[in-house]
């Protein structure tokens, strides 16, 4: 049994990785990508604290993986809405450099 | 019925309501004329009772008055009462007479105005309404808000034909130079409130509570209340406003500024009365202002040509005559205690509203039949006119003292009264030459303006008629007063009688005597036999330069009396004066106050405009539109937050 901090830890980093994704890389495709791995980081807690439910009180405890399996298929959704943004704003600016696309501002 | 004078002002209120709330087609006659007089009349039937009350003895003042508490501040407050004596009888008298007489005039004079004579006849009905309210005050601050508001109605009413600039800045005029006044009246109440603690004339003219003060303050404080005398009355200096105040309807001039608003300032001095004869410098400030004024502004007359600026300038001296006989009659009562220049006042006030108003009704209706003011384009009116030139004539007659018409019993009154003060104080005596001085002159303009208009040959093309009967009427009414409001001194107890009763609480030894006594005293005054040859002496003269033919007016041109022509054409210099006060010294100041206000003022509003422009122009650089920024802004507060959570709140907590 791996101890609950191991994935808290691991958890973490991933959601740190994604962040600085999303705050750094130019491409929106990479910054979708990085979204996606923060919300993974989120599943894994889930799943992690549902194990540690069941180990604490030695009952089965479903509901965090439920809401795991909610998470990803609305990840899906919004990569689906992500990418269809992206594309618009390719057609409209032939560009996906999150840098350039900055008119809504002031 | 004396309880019930408060409805008098009511009635006219009500139709000012009426005529200004209706909607048009309810007006009926002359657009709200109907209501005018109906109003005017309601309110001079009730007048009449309350004085037939007051000529029968009664006077309602004090706390038997019945009176409305209007404002509670702290354990103080101000009531609104009314004060019934001889003094406001008079009062009523001239203002309902005068007032309802215009009024039914107006639907004549004001015939053409079209759909405006329904702000007119609501204005006048306004005007009316507060009048009545001024008269009937018990308390000095109740008097001072109906002064403000004839003095809110006289601005309206000289200002009614506003799209002609002289009669708007004669409106304002009128009411700036009032308002001087005003504000002494103001200061004046406002001392006497700080040692007495009371507006009430009650309080004031019965108790000790004014001779409590000290006395340079009981002189400062009468004196400053005289002030808005000077100001309403038109007294010297404050005078210039009352001839351009003629802008107005002719039966505006009328009723305001020579019966009624215009008295308001002689009847605060002689509603003071028991304040002044406790203050004998104050005394002879009005008699002097009152003198002067009545000598400078008969010499103006003399050479006016706009025939409602002679009877103005006549006003201001006749009323000059009021205030004189009212400072000389304090010191009669001082020192004699007689109420003979008190009562010659106040009588040669009556006598005044009803001749001058008439005067100045004469004039409207030859106005409405030439459709000018300047008497070089009258004369010849008399075969044409002939009810208004006689009504004219008995109306000139009364103002220069010939018996046995009104002016002269009761100038005759004030003249003496004025020579026997000077037993006590030789200015007196002054003064009284002063006074024959003017008699002589108001009989030599007066008769000028007579045979201007009325004789000769018509010196301009006009078609002239005589007014409508509802314009004669009233001439014929006030002609018939004028005739006998004199004889008032020999009827029933006698005028001096009758308004002892109004002095207050000095002691009067006024012992009734035989009526036939008073005429004999006044025919064998050698003074009686000065005024008289002096008045029929200026009426002879004026016969000789303006009536027979063959006197060349042009002597008057050339020379000294050329200079004293000018002087006297440009108003003393009086009017200009003030003008170019004006213009240089307030003009300057207003300069200054501009370029503070430009530079300083606005410099400040606008300094902190520019600091606020220039903040949100710096700060709006945070807003780039770059979408990894605000996350990275987010999660970086979000940091901020957790290590505030989790190691700042404990701490602080330990403590």
């Amino acid at each position: 049994m791996i101890p609950i901090e191991y994935w808290l830890v691991f958890s973490s980093l991933l959601f740190a990785i994604g962040a600085y994704g999303v705050m750094s890389k130019k491409n929106a495709i990479v910054v979708l990508m990085s979204i996606e791995i923060m919300l993974n980081a989120a599943n894994i807690n889930f799943v992690a604290f549902s194990s540690y439910h069941t180990t604490l009180h030695g009952v089965a405890e479903a509901s965090g993986q439920v809401f795991a399996l909610f998470s990803i298929a609305i990840a899906a959704a919004e990569v689906a809405v992500g990418l269809g943004i992206i594309l618009a704003v390719y057609r409209r600016y032939q560009t996906i450099d999150v840098d350039k696309i900055n008119i809504l501002r002031w | 019925m004396l309880e019930y004078a408060w409805l008098i002002p009511v009635f006219p209120f009500v139709a000012f309501l009426l005529i200004s709330l209706l909607p048009k087609r309810t007006l009926f006659w002359e657009d709200g004329g109907g209501y005018a007089i109906g109003g005017a009349a309601s309110a001079f039937i009730v007048s009449m009772l309350v004085i037939w009350d007051v000529i029968n003895g009664h006077t309602l003042t004090g706390p038997a008055a019945p009176e409305a508490t209007w404002l509670v501040i702290g354990s103080f407050t101000i009531k609104f009462g009314i004060w019934i004596d001889q003094l406001t009888a008079l009062m009523l008298i001239v203002v309902s007479v005068v007032g309802t007489l215009v009024v039914i005039y107006s639907g004549g004079y004001m015939h053409e105005e079209g759909g405006r004579r329904r702000r007119y006849y609501a204005e006048i009905m306004l005007f009316i309404s507060v009048m009545y309210g001024l008269v009937i005050a018990s308390n000095y601050l109740e008097m001072f808000i109906f002064w403000e508001l004839v003095g809110l109605c006289s601005y309206l009413l000289i200002g009614f034909w506003y799209e002609k600039p002289s009669a708007a800045s004669a409106a304002k005029r009128a009411f700036i130079v009032t308002r001087v006044g005003d504000i002494m009246f103001m200061a004046g109440i406002i001392i006497i409130f700080k040692y007495v603690g009371s507006f009430d004339f009650e309080t004031l003219f019965h108790g000790g509570g004014f001779a409590s003060m000290p006395a340079n303050m009981q002189t400062l404080s009468t004196a400053l209340i005289f002030g808005g005398a000077i100001g309403k009355s038109a007294q010297f200096p404050l005078h210039e406003w009352l001839p351009d105040a003629m802008e107005g309807p002719t039966t505006v001039s009328a009723l305001i500024h020579a019966a009624t608003m215009v008295k308001a300032g002689v009847y605060l001095t002689a509603r003071t009365y028991p304040l002044l004869v406790a203050t004998p410098d104050s005394l002879i400030l009005v008699a002097v202002i009152g003198g002067v004024t009545a000598l400078i502004a008969a010499t103006v007359a003399l050479v006016a040509t706009d025939i409602k600026r002679v009877l103005a300038y006549s006003t201001i001296s006749q009323l000059g005559y009021m205030i004189l006989g009212l400072g000389a009659g304090g010191y009669l009562v001082i020192h004699a205690s007689t109420p003979n220049g008190y009562s010659a006042a106040t009588f040669h006030l009556m006598n005044h509203a009803f001749f001058k108003a008439l005067l100045f009704l004469c004039a409207g209706s030859v106005i409405h039949a030439v459709g000018t003011n300047d008497m070089r384009l009258m004369g010849g009116l008399g075969k044409k006119m002939r009810i208004t030139s006689t009504t004219m004539l008995i109306g000139a007659l009364a103002i220069a003292g010939v018996p046995p018409l009104s002016g002269f019993w009761s100038k005759d009154e004030v003249l003496a009264a004025v020579y026997h003060a000077g037993d006590w104080d030789p200015v007196f005596t002054l003064l009284w030459i002063l006074g024959i001085a003017t008699a002589f002159m108001t009989a030599f303009y007066m008769f000028r303006m007579w045979f201007l208009t009325f004789t000769g040959e018509p010196r301009s093309e006009y078609h002239a008629h005589e007014s409508p009967k509802i314009m004669t009427v009233p001439l014929m009414i006030l002609a018939g007063l004028a005739i006998v409001s004199g004889f008032a001194l020999f009827i029933g107890q006698g005028f001096k009688g009758f308004m002892a009763g109004a002095i207050g609480d000095t002691p009067i030894h006024y012992e009734a005597e035989p009526l036939g006594d008073i005429a004999v005293e006044i025919f064998t005054d050698p003074l009686t036999y000065v005024s008289l040859v002096l008045a029929v002496a200026g009426i002879l003269i004026a016969y000789r330069i303006y009536y027979m033919p063959g006197f060349d007016r042009s002597v008057f041109a050339r020379g000294v009396p050329g200079a004293f022509q000018r002087a006297l054409e440009n108003r003393w210099y009086i009017s200009k004066f003030y003008d170019d006060f004006a213009y240089k010294v307030v003009y300057g100041f207003s300069i200054v106050a501009d370029l503070f206000d430009r530079y300083v003022i606005d410099g400040m509003v606008n300094g902190f405009a520019y600091l606020g422009a220039n903040t949100g122009n710096r700060i709006r650089k945070a807003q780039s539109g770059n979408v990894q920024r605000y996350a990275s802004l987010i999660v970086v507060g979000i940091v901020l937050l957790l290590i505030f959570v989790i190691y700042v709140v404990p701490w602080g907590r330990g403590l």
